[in-house]
């Protein structure tokens, strides 16, 4: 039973990880990263191939978060003067291709074979036996870092900017931000910590092949994030867990009853993620914890403290 | 062995121009870029698919059946998720558009399951001329793919409805004081959606069987399909859909065929980089 809740906390701190980097690219800058498994599975591949060449488990994730940030920051650049809609479907073609090249260059990736024994960090420091509770641990400590650093990011001027941007970058630009530089920026930090995520997914399952990588991990971040709420790290803990038990809980759901496969029960659950998208984007879209705001902010806002929404434009319901 | 290449690009093309061009309508319209385009046109594939081989219907009548029931369906869908984020930004309705393509690809994968299925209909012969293979297939989709282009055509540029539409994609609040009903013509816009759509589901299950990945397949495509032309312009998604299918086609006589969905990709970053607003159209640069 404890091995089993081990299991399951470790893969809430990945999607923990996994909601971090899109609650700064989508909830702090409203860039939507549509190809989020691509940049998961670049990662978790960087990090195997470092790690299976003896470099060492530091230099695997580094080279990881490395490689997620260039190609981030890549694809930020290449849409940088364009409206959102075009970054999302160059991030969705560029996680396409990562599943392709995973997928066919056998020589690197294995193939549908994948890449298996993938050594761990820590391995001779810690006993076989124990190993487990100390990869998690360890990995509580790396969010731990993160969430500080994020926090720490989105309350200092960067922060304040990057949100400025979200809400009407006109008006930032005008204030004389450099709007694209730090658009760039952002997205590839975010890049950076989904790497990190892939990394920790390479070693704690010592074997990845491309099956384990699908669109529905960027439909469950989607979904964590706005559980949490948009903007909020705090949050991203509860929503990664919903999410993580939600997956879990219906896992038993095939057992119980005898007319669902595994196929459809996989089916059913991403229904349920795209209606919970829906519902909460229609009913609750500041999520369920609300974004860090500075106090005297609120002064500018409604009496209930919740941010004035724009006014609908004249004349367009007739 | 190129000019096969060629006209099997143009074939491939004229396939993604009826999404293509139901992508960019919805995008002039409504202002925002349509990520279910792909799961509503396996939607409309699993509709055919039920009425032709469930219901033993002839394919053209399950065809023009799905047509009607998916435009149906994207009406209803309209008046459930999108009328309701109507006054919300572009990504808004971006993340709402996925996860509505969640939910549609995996009701048919829930009914259906991850198979491949097919068409109920006899296998066609091919055609020889001037070196080149013509099969059945791609003339049924040269055929429909014209259909809808020219019907498009005329609609936008010949009707009342078309100018509506027009007037609404360019000012709305000017189209609503000259008495155009803005949700009237959302509504008619996703009928013509789920028209175009439901055509492109036949010609595409037709072609390659149906499965539950159908469209989120071809989605890049479709959308590098419309950003080459210019996304909003029709007559750009028109010829940025066989600009696309020919260099697919092309591609794998350099590349390994596993990449082909790959070029899509390469496409969207290559115009991104050289011109955005695509061949025709203009684009909102933003800062």
């Amino acid at each position: 039973m404890t091995a089993y809740l081990v299991t399951i906390l470790i893969f809430v701190c990945i999607a923990i990880l996994l909601g971090f980097a899109l609650n700064l690219q989508w909830g702090v800058c409203g860039m939507a990263n549509f190809g989020l498994v691509g940049f998961f599975t670049l990662g978790a591949y960087a990090a195997a191939l470092v790690a299976l060449s003896g470099a060492g488990s530091l230099a695997a994730v580094a080279v990881a978060a490395l490689v997620c940030a260039a190609g981030s920051a890549g694809l930020a650049l290449i849409s940088l003067r364009l409206s959102d809609e075009y970054l999302a479907i160059l991030t969705l073609g560029f996680g396409q291709v990562i599943g392709l090249v995973a997928l066919s260059e056998t020589w690197l990736t294995g193939g549908s074979l994948g890449l298996s024994g993938i050594p761990r960090p820590l391995t001779g420091l810690v006993p076989e036996a124990n190993y487990e509770p100390v990869f998690l641990l360890l990995l509580i400590v790396s969010v731990a870092a993160i969430y500080v650093v994020l926090e720490l990011l989105q309350r200092s001027p960067f922060g304040r900017v990057l949100r400025a941007i979200r809400d009407d970058d006109v008006v930032a630009a005008t204030l004389g931000k450099n709007v694209a530089a730090m658009r760039v920026k952002a997205f590839a930090i975010g890049g950076a910590i989904i790497g990190v995520a892939g990394a920790f997914h390479s070693f704690y399952l010592t074997y990845i092949d491309p099956s384990q990588f699908t669109t529905a991990i960027t439909g469950y971040t989607f979904m964590a994030v706005i559980i949490g709420g948009r903007g909020s790290n705090k949050g991203l803990v509860l929503g990664a867990a919903t999410i993580i038990a939600l997956i879990e809980s219906t896992r038993f759901l095939k057992d119980a009853v005898e007319i669902v496969d595994a196929g459809q029960l996989a089916a059913l659950r991403l229904i349920f993620v795209g209606a919970g998208l829906v519902l909460v984007l229609i009913y609750r879209p500041q999520g369920i914890a609300s974004e860090y705001q500075l106090k005297s902010a609120s002064l500018f806002d409604r009496e209930d403290g919740r941010p004035i929404e724009a006014a609908p434009a004249e004349g367009e319901r007739s | 062995m190129i000019a096969q290449v060629v006209l099997n690009g143009f074939i491939t093309g004229l396939a993604l121009a009826l999404p293509a061009l139901a992508l960019t309508l919805s995008y002039r319209i409504l202002k925002f870029a349509n990520f279910a385009v792909g799961a509503m046109l396996t939607l409309g594939a699993y509709f055919a698919f039920v009425l032709n081989v469930t219901l033993h219907l002839p394919l053209i009548v399950a065809a023009i059946g799905a047509a009607a029931l998916l435009a149906a369906t994207l009406i209803a869908t309209d008046y459930l998720v999108f009328a309701r984020l109507r006054d919300r930004t572009a990504i808004t309705l971006l993340v709402a558009s996925i996860g509505i393509s969640f939910i549609m690809e995996n009701i048919a994968r829930l009914i259906f399951g991850n198979g491949s299925q097919n068409f109920n209909v006899a296998i066609m012969g091919g055609y020889q001329r001037w070196n080149l293979r013509f099969n059945a297939e791609q003339g049924y989709t040269a055929i429909t793919a014209f259909a809808g282009m020219i019907a498009v055509y005329l609609l936008l540029g010949h009707t009342r409805l078309g100018r509506s539409m027009k007037a609404v994609a360019d000012n709305p609040e000017l189209a609503a004081v000259r008495g155009i009903s803005r949700e009237a013509v959302i509504r008619r816009a996703w009928a013509v959606n789920g028209v175009l759509l439901g055509a492109a589901g036949v010609l595409v299950g037709l072609e390659r069987g149906i499965d539950p990945q159908l469209g989120w397949s071809y989605l890049v495509s479709v959308f590098a399909a419309a950003i080459l032309g210019g996304l909003g312009s029709p007559v750009g998604a028109v010829l940025g859909a066989m600009t696309i299918g020919v260099v697919q086609e092309l591609s794998t006589l350099v590349i390994s065929p596993n990449y082909r969905e790959a070029t899509g990709f390469c496409i969207i970053a290559f115009i991104l980089l050289l011109r955005p607003q695509g061949l025709l159209g203009t684009v909102s640069l933003k800062k």
